[in-house]
């Protein structure tokens, strides 16, 4: 079974790393959230925090997390990921508007978080 | 090992022929600090601009802040494996301009903080407020990427520091500090009565815009190891850090970390202060597990009794606290961690993205969230196009009058975690 990425960002999307499944979700960083939680009930575990970054839900639109195919439910990903959607509402903040620029920084940081320089 | 620091008090700078330290006052001679600085060829331009605390003036996007600093006497120089030799640091003698700081700005990415105000209710949220800065202004090369601007940007900060460091080589201190730590055995057999306590500090290294270096070795690689803790205050560690500017530890704080100044203060009378672990924050889970079973390890090989525990970031850097608080407690240790909160505007919600019952003893550096509005300032030193990438809507938004509503959370060393600030919540 293949690792699965989960992921909003375009440039996740466009230079995926091999050898693992692209799950793009088309929605914001909170949907990504919501996605890897109900992999999670469904026997998967997290791999990278979905709290990667010091850019917060709420000042990024991106998120991308990796995870495994468990045999059954991993208690401390369930942890992580409520905790993390939590954060998320918590730093929920409205009616931003990124230029172009700066989705694409964003887009860059939350890559190179995950998969460092490896396919830029 | 032992290592005396002479500071040399610097209350003004002013721009001068010559580069010099006398009497209080520090001169710069700008033409060569901005020819050492454009030799570096992704670099197309850099300015120099002065402020000082009391100032109407405003400096932003703040990448780092360094002290100026050379090694007078003993091995080494000043940030090895950067821009020195990967010689040992931490013994001899070293010399401080002591209230002077090298600030460099740069537009790296569009959305990145960083706020000095040298004046108003600003100024009492950074420290940097209250030194006097030489403020680096660094314009990339046409085209270059984000990782090589932020290097080069970097790399900057500190040859301008070690350059004006060299001022103080011969001048005489006004104090001189010594800190030692004995050999492990040698200082358990003199301090037996005292408990032995440990300082596990944890460094951002989750990528770009978010690392640290240790001698010159990007922190993501490194498992966890002991350091002297006087090799951290003569400059071992460094910032590449850009992000989350209120609770980032930019290269000044670690040169001038309170937790290890304060624990060595009752060094030898109330405590043993045993050493310094540094250890990292990756992204990957299994990085973190590795990283607090190291740190775990090896306070039960010092055969510690207690650890103060200090993180920096949010989010993901919560989850390597706990992990490394409640390993530490399992092993029979008391812990003691350092944070700060984002607690939400009103300081209603949960504080940390992670925690457990182990954390009972916590000390906060403030709420990020906390709202402040910053009036306008005579003068803007840095990217005269960032105050309008944040009314794009980052943390902040800029108000026609040139005043701007933001939480804390912007501000260069806001509600660091490592103690640098005078915030605090207590609760008896």
């Amino acid at each position: 079974m293949k690792d699965k990425i989960i992921t909003n960002n375009p440039l996740v999307q466009s230079k995926p790393p091999s050898g693992a499944e692209l799950i793009f979700v088309d929605g914001g960083l909170e949907d990504v959230l919501t996605r890897a939680r109900d992999l999670v009930h469904q026997g998967h575990a997290l791999l990278t925090h979905p709290l990667s970054g010091s850019v917060k839900p709420g000042e990024t639109v991106y998120k991308t997390i990796i995870m495994s195919r468990g045999d059954a439910l991993d208690t401390g990903s369930l942890e992580l990921i409520e905790s993390a959607i939590a954060a998320a509402k918590k730093l929920r903040r409205g009616g931003r508007a990124f230029s172009d620029s700066i989705l694409k920084d964003l887009q860059l940081v939350d890559y190179t978080l995950i998969f460092g320089k490896y396919n830029l | 090992m032992k290592l005396e620091l002479g500071r040399i008090y610097v209350n003004s700078i002013r721009f001068g022929d010559k580069t010099a330290m006398a009497g209080g006052v520090l001169t710069v001679c700008a033409s060569d600090l901005e020819k050492l600085i454009l030799e570096d060829e992704h670099i197309k331009a850099v300015r120099i601009e002065l402020a000082a605390p009391g100032e109407k003036t405003r400096i932003t996007p703040v990448k780092d802040v360094i002290e100026p600093r050379v090694k007078a006497e003993g091995p080494g120089g000043e940030f090895p494996g950067m821009i020195a030799k990967v010689d040992i640091v931490g013994s001899g003698r070293t010399h401080v301009l002591s209230g002077a700081a090298v600030v460099t700005c740069g537009r790296i990415v569009g959305f990145q903080e960083g706020i000095i105000d040298m004046s108003g209710p600003g100024a009492d949220y950074t420290p940097f407020s209250k030194t006097n800065n030489i403020v680096l202004v660094i314009e990339p090369q046409e085209g270059l990427s984000q990782y090589e601007y932020e290097a080069a940007a970097r790399n900057a900060g500190f040859k301008a520091a070690a350059y004006l460091g060299e001022a103080g080589r011969e001048a005489k201190p006004d104090i001189v500090e010594v800190y030692e730590t004995k050999p492990l055995f040698e200082g358990a057999a003199e301090m037996a009565n005292l408990p032995k306590v440990g300082y596990v500090y944890m460094l951002q290294t989750q990528g770009l815009l978010h690392d640290t270096y240790v001698y010159g070795v990007d922190g993501k690689k490194i498992v966890p190891t002991i350091l002297y803790p006087t090799e951290v205050m003569d400059g071992a560690i460094v910032s590449g850090n850009c992000v989350s500017a209120c609770d980032k530890n930019t290269t000044y704080h670690h040169q001038n970390n309170p937790i290890i100044h304060d624990l060595f203060d009752r060094h030898g009378k109330e405590l043993n202060f045993v050493g310094v672990i540094i250890t990292n924050e990756n992204v990957f889970l299994a990085d973190k597990e590795r990283s607090s079973n190291w740190t775990a390890k090896l306070c039960a090989f010092l055969g510690l009794d207690a650890v103060i525990i200090s993180q920096e970031g949010f989010g993901n850097p919560d989850t390597d606290l706990i992990m490394n608080c409640k390993k530490i407690e399992a092993q029979g240790i008391k812990t003691v961690i350092v944070t700060d909160e984002y607690a939400g505007r009103d300081g209603l919600s949960q504080s940390l993205a992670d925690a457990d019952p182990a954390a009972d003893a916590v000390v906060t550096g403030g709420n990020a969230n906390q709202i402040i509005v910053l009036p306008p300032m005579d003068k803007i030193i840095g990217m005269p196009d960032y105050t309008d990438k944040i009314a794009g809507g980052f943390a902040g938004s800029l108000r026609p009058d040139g005043s701007i509503e933001a939480e804390i959370q912007v501000i260069t060393g806001a509600t660091n975690e490592i103690g640098f600030n005078r915030m605090t919540a207590r609760e008896y």
